[in-house]
């Protein structure tokens, strides 16, 4: 296989970064119509999240760590719960699944990866948006689903939502920085240390609705800390439906 | 300052083809290092990559690429201990995905994937054998690691040159920040095709300390050559070359390949068994699945290679029936002609064989038979009344009929 090839591919990704790291920016949709009251007791099946952290070398490549990546994981596992049961719904861990019920897991997973960036880059982004989500024709357009194939999503029976999280820390390297400081004192060049991106998506185990979702390409707190990962399941879960952010917003004329 | 920086870039270019270029020439196939157990990632760098590769094995255990049939699933990891020794194989967790490729890999955590195409252009266990023992041995050595830390220190190196390239500003420095890039690539594709030039050469110790016939290494490539000259003269193409390397090349070229393999095989492993009638016996109940998912490729040339190559064991009913269906795809009334004929001969070795009555009947009535063909495509709803495309059929019948 040609792994030199696809390294040399990231490193030019990273290279863009470099030059365009003005276009992060944070995005948020809800569902026409969606409104999910404080405490009203719903249950939603967490899908197992897809983390990875690790380090971000001085040419841009990302280093895994496996440590951060275990204790990012139990962090956020452990910030959701906190966080879900004080907006008064109950979160389920989807069961481990076998064989063909773990085909259909697998898909899904795949499947909402594929609608989540297609939101992100075909409404979110607007220079890029598809003529059916434009604003300018439909007010608050947001109209995007998994099928009604979800059903079978293995724990789906005894849920309302799923909740899918994808969260990706690439921190800086010591090597990293330093190029960072000198370009920006030598040749006034702005080079982007650290990667910080995630997303969290709700969809209708009925109907398959996409109902909310949030990116963010630019995720504050540490996850590999306890205090972090709830700052940044606080993030992930910003305008949540049902939190207090979204209803105060509503709220507002 | 300036004049220091140039100064600076240029040592830097001086030290790359050193940093990124090891060992190169081939120079014998050495015997397999002594088993040292079950190994375990060492260092945040290999925990770390292993760790993704748990991740993407997670996922690769459920998709519907993977083929699970067991019989198969064991016969291909039999081949694997063959060649590799038992103790090595039983770590390995081999997966057979439905790729009509010719591939095989192994990552960081010891996960092999098999590509369907591969067990289709594969003749005997020794051939099979003589590509799995080289993705082993790129596990053994921790190939992708050693790239990973090389890709690292060159794109490190280029993003330094580059500040400093931007810094100098001059016309030179630009000039020789290219070189350091140019070389540092180049660096890093060499780099690659030695770790496979290893990997060949450590996959045919494995040969030649086992049961299996050695010299088969060389034949997968020279079988591989045939096949692209076959394609590409099918497409009127020229001869691609198989000696040259070419500057991004992942892997040595071909030729190369060809010929180390067959010099560095064991010669006293020339009259070892080759596996042959147990790689074909433990292939039957597939060949047909991956013979489909190589004519929908559209690669006229190398299906025809392909089947062609099979059929030097005899043709069969359904080798027969898989060259209509190529010809009947390509659809030129001179291919209809030929792909009847195919079909033809292989609804006489087995009359059963619904597909080929299907060939057969839509091929007949496109030529103008049109007795003959509905006589064979009603035969075709005779042996599959339920097939999805039955009532598709039965209006074909119907039209032509009409005429």
């Amino acid at each position: 296989m040609s792994g030199i090839t696809r390294w040399i591919a990231l490193w030019l990704c990273a290279i863009v970064l470099i030059t365009n790291s003005g276009i992060a920016q944070e995005r948020t949709a809800v569902k026409q119509g969606f409104e999910l009251s404080a405490n009203s007791g719903k249950k939603i099946l967490l899908i197992r999240p897809k983390v990875s952290v690790g380090e971000q070398s001085t040419g841009g490549l990302f280093e895994p760590n496996a440590d951060w990546t275990d204790k990012a994981r139990k962090n956020l596992d452990a910030a959701l719960f906190k966080k879900q049961g004080a907006l008064g719904n109950t979160v389920l861990v989807s069961p481990e699944a076998y064989g063909d019920q773990a085909l259909v897991s697998e898909e899904y997973t795949n499947l909402f990866g594929a609608v989540a960036s297609a939101v992100v880059n075909y409404q979110f982004f607007v220079g890029n948006r598809l003529p059916t989500k434009k604003r300018d024709n439909k007010a608050g357009v947001f109209d995007w689903s998994l099928g009604e194939g979800v059903r079978n999503i293995p724990g789906a029976q005894g849920a309302d939502y799923a909740l899918f999280i994808y969260n990706k820390d690439a921190y800086g390297s010591t090597g990293r920085k330093l190029l960072q400081i000198a370009a920006a004192l030598g040749p006034g060049l702005a080079v982007k240390s650290g990667e910080h991106l995630g997303y969290a998506g709700l969809v209708d185990l009925k109907t398959g609705e996409l109902l909310w979702l949030n990116a963010d390409a630019a995720m504050g707190g540490d996850v590999r800390e306890i205090d972090g990962a709830e700052k940044r399941v606080g993030q992930l879960l910003e305008e949540f439906p049902g939190s207090v952010e979204a209803v105060e917003k509503a709220k507002q004329p | 300052m300036k004049k220091l920086i140039t100064a600076l870039i240029a040592t830097v270019i001086a030290s790359v083809p050193v940093s990124a270029a090891p060992k190169s020439k081939v120079v014998a196939a050495p015997t397999p290092p002594p088993y040292t157990g079950v190994y375990q990632p060492q260092g945040v760098d290999e925990i770390g990559l292993w760790r993704e590769d748990d991740e993407r094995e997670r996922a690769l255990t459920n998709s519907p690429l993977v083929i699970r049939d067991e019989a198969l699933n064991a016969y291909v990891k039999s081949v694997l201990c063959k060649t590799v020794g038992s103790d090595r194989c039983n770590t390995v967790r081999l997966y057979i995905l439905r790729v009509p490729l010719f591939n095989a890999s192994m990552s960081p955590n010891g996960t092999m994937r098999v590509f369907s195409g591969l067990l289709l252009r594969t003749r005997s266990e020794a051939e099979l054998g003589a590509v799995l023992g080289h993705e082993f041995g790129h596990f053994e050595n921790r190939h992708t690691l050693q790239q990973f830390k090389s890709a690292r220190s060159g794109t490190d190196l280029l993003s330094w040159a580059a500040l400093l390239a931007s810094m100098s500003g001059t016309r030179q420095s630009y000039q020789n920040f290219d070189s350091i890039r140019l070389s540092v690539y180049g660096g890093l594709a060499r780099f690659e095709r030695n770790q496979e030039r290893e990997a060949d050469l450590l996959g045919l110790g494995y040969l030649n300390n086992g049961p299996l016939r050695p010299h088969a290494a060389s034949r997968v490539w020279r079988n591989l050559i045939l096949e692209v000259e076959a394609s590409s003269a099918a497409r009127g193409l020229r001869k691609p070359n198989f000696n040259g390397v070419s500057f991004f090349a992942s892997h040595p070229p071909d030729g190369e390949r060809v010929n180390y393999l067959y010099a560095l095989a064991a010669p006293d492993g020339e009259g070892r068994d080759d596996g042959t009638g147990r790689h074909e016996a433990a292939l039957k109940p597939w060949i047909t699945a991956f013979l489909d998912d190589q004519v929908s490729l559209n690669d006229f040339g190398a299906s025809e290679f392909l089947i062609n190559s099979l059929a030097e064991s005899g043709w069969t009913a359904d080798l027969w029936r898989a060259r209509g269906d190529l010809f009947r795809a390509r659809g030129n009334p001179r291919d209809l002609m030929n792909a009847a004929d195919f079909y033809a001969k292989s609804v006489a070795m087995n009359s059963e064989l619904a597909e080929a009555h299907r060939g057969l009947g839509l091929s007949l009535i496109k030529t103008g038979r049109q007795v003959e063909g509905r006589t064979a495509l009603e035969r075709y709803l005779q042996l599959q009344p339920t097939a999805s495309d039955a009532s598709m059929i039965a209006m074909t019948i119907a039209s032509s009929e009409g005429k």
